[in-house]
């Protein structure tokens, strides 16, 4: 993967939203495909492979969190951070059972977003390489 | 109905000697048995009358009860209406807000990549553009106020596998704790029986005891988390670091609201005053041992059933 840009899909069903987030992790180093629904989520990630999946919660048609219970099952190995408007401990352990890595509160900074793929990409990495060395 | 027939069982039966003595001593008066037949008629009237007297006191009061356990009950389905509203409201606006807050940080990267161009207060622009973003944060702040009150309801007491429970919270931490040469050991008593308990609370609680705990530990250390069933029916979890402890004149104050020792901006000194708050309201207990230099355990001790959920 090095010298390769990490690969992350944003799937959030607000299209301002999107484009504009997409277009600032492309500043910050990231290949981006966004996706509006958990159902193109789906389907993009059949078509292309991603490091990290960024999933709203709240999305008409096919929640957040169902989307991510059938991300899990696909492709156990794409990380995947939930995007939140509120940080309830219910919530997130939801998100834990169904093999979420983190939430992220909405609205959050560039900054924060940034931060969490990069330690979602740790955990990637850290988990391929014992996966490499039984 | 069954209920209103104990009541008068049970408000009846004290004055029930009296009026048969009163009904008695006023037949046998009927019939012209002399001086006691009479004294009987004045004694179980007196105490029929104080007995009826009470009664319908104790009756009356009943039914004023009755109306304030209505008004309380009007109240807190209010609060959740109210609850429920305000923490729509604060989702919905949750959302605009992360646009926003994307937007300017969009024109921020674009106004500090532009070549200078002449009439252009790129300075000025940008501390604009940066205002918004302070002021974004700021309403956030206020939503996420907002979504707590919405979540300070009563609690509902529900059968809770502690163990799990403890477990849930332990891996949401251990994803922070991670790479940071700190060791989590888990002690949990097996089997244990399930407890009446609001799992939201407790959940709350634990977050805050292993936040806390991992946030006492600078550099390497260990957090161990130990649940334990006690003989009558009482759990006790505790959350065990080798952190910075507490000093010793610090320990009363550390339930107080806004008492933290946190460095400004890191700690509202809230964590534990909620804690104390939920843990009292689900009818347990929480306390505290700490050395200085060593660490600190925090114990928290529910019972099988609150006893208002009994």
């Amino acid at each position: 993967m090095e010298g390769e840009m990490p690969k992350v899909l944003l799937v959030d069903d607000e299209e301002r939203f999107r484009v504009t987030t997409a277009r600032l992790l492309g500043v910050r180093g990231f290949q981006v495909g966004t996706a509006g629904s958990g159902v193109e989520a789906l389907e993009e990630l059949e078509r292309n492979p991603y490091d990290v999946v960024v999933l709203d919660v709240k999305m008409p048609g096919v929640s957040g969190i169902e989307a991510l219970a059938e991300i899990k099952r696909r492709q156990p190995q794409v990380e995947v951070l939930i995007l939140t408007g509120h940080a309830s401990v219910d919530a997130a352990v939801e998100i834990m059972r169904l093999g979420g890595c983190e939430y992220l509160l909405k609205p959050c900074s560039m900054d924060e977003l940034v931060e969490k793929i990069e330690r979602a990409l740790e955990r990637k990495a850290m988990k391929e390489g014992s996966e490499e060395k039984p | 109905m069954l209920k209103s027939t104990i009541e008068l069982a049970r408000y009846g039966i004290p004055w029930l000697g009296p009026a048969m003595a009163f009904l008695g001593g006023l037949a046998l008066l009927a019939e012209g048995k002399g001086q006691w037949p009479a004294i009987a008629v004045i004694f179980g009237s007196v105490l029929s009358a104080g007995g009826i007297y009470s009664l319908l006191r104790s009756l009356r009061k009943g039914e004023k009860e009755r109306a304030l356990l209505d008004v309380r009950m009007l109240q807190s389905h209010k609060l959740a209406s109210l609850g429920e509203l305000t923490a729509g409201i604060a989702h919905e606006i949750n959302n605009p807000l992360a646009i926003i807050g994307r937007e300017a940080e969009w024109l921020e990267h674009l106004l500090s990549t532009m070549p200078p161009a002449e009439g252009v207060p790129r300075k000025e622009l940008l501390e604009s553009v940066r205002e918004v973003g302070v002021q974004v944060n700021r309403c956030r702040e206020i939503t996420q106020n907002l979504l707590s009150f919405a979540r300070k309801m009563e609690p509902i007491f529900q059968k809770v596998d502690v163990n799990r429970l403890v477990e849930d919270m332990v891996k949401l931490v251990e994803t922070e704790t991670q790479g940071k040469g700190i060791e989590i050991v888990r002690d949990y008593q097996q089997p244990m029986e399930p407890i009446m308990t609001d799992p939201p609370g407790l959940r709350q609680v634990m977050l805050n005891l292993l936040n806390n705990a991992r946030q006492a530990i600078e550099g390497r250390g260990q957090i161990t988390i130990r649940t334990r069933a006690l003989e009558d029916g009482r759990v006790q979890i505790a959350v065990e670091d080798t952190g910075c402890g507490i000093p010793r004149e610090h320990l009363p104050r550390i339930f107080d609201p806004f008492f933290t020792t946190k460095a400004h901006g890191k700690g509202t000194g809230l964590g534990l005053s909620i804690c104390h708050g939920i843990v009292d309201r689900l009818g347990g207990r929480i306390w505290v041992r700490s050395e200085p230099g060593l660490g600190s355990t925090f114990v928290v001790e529910l019972p099988a059933t609150p006893k208002r959920a009994s």
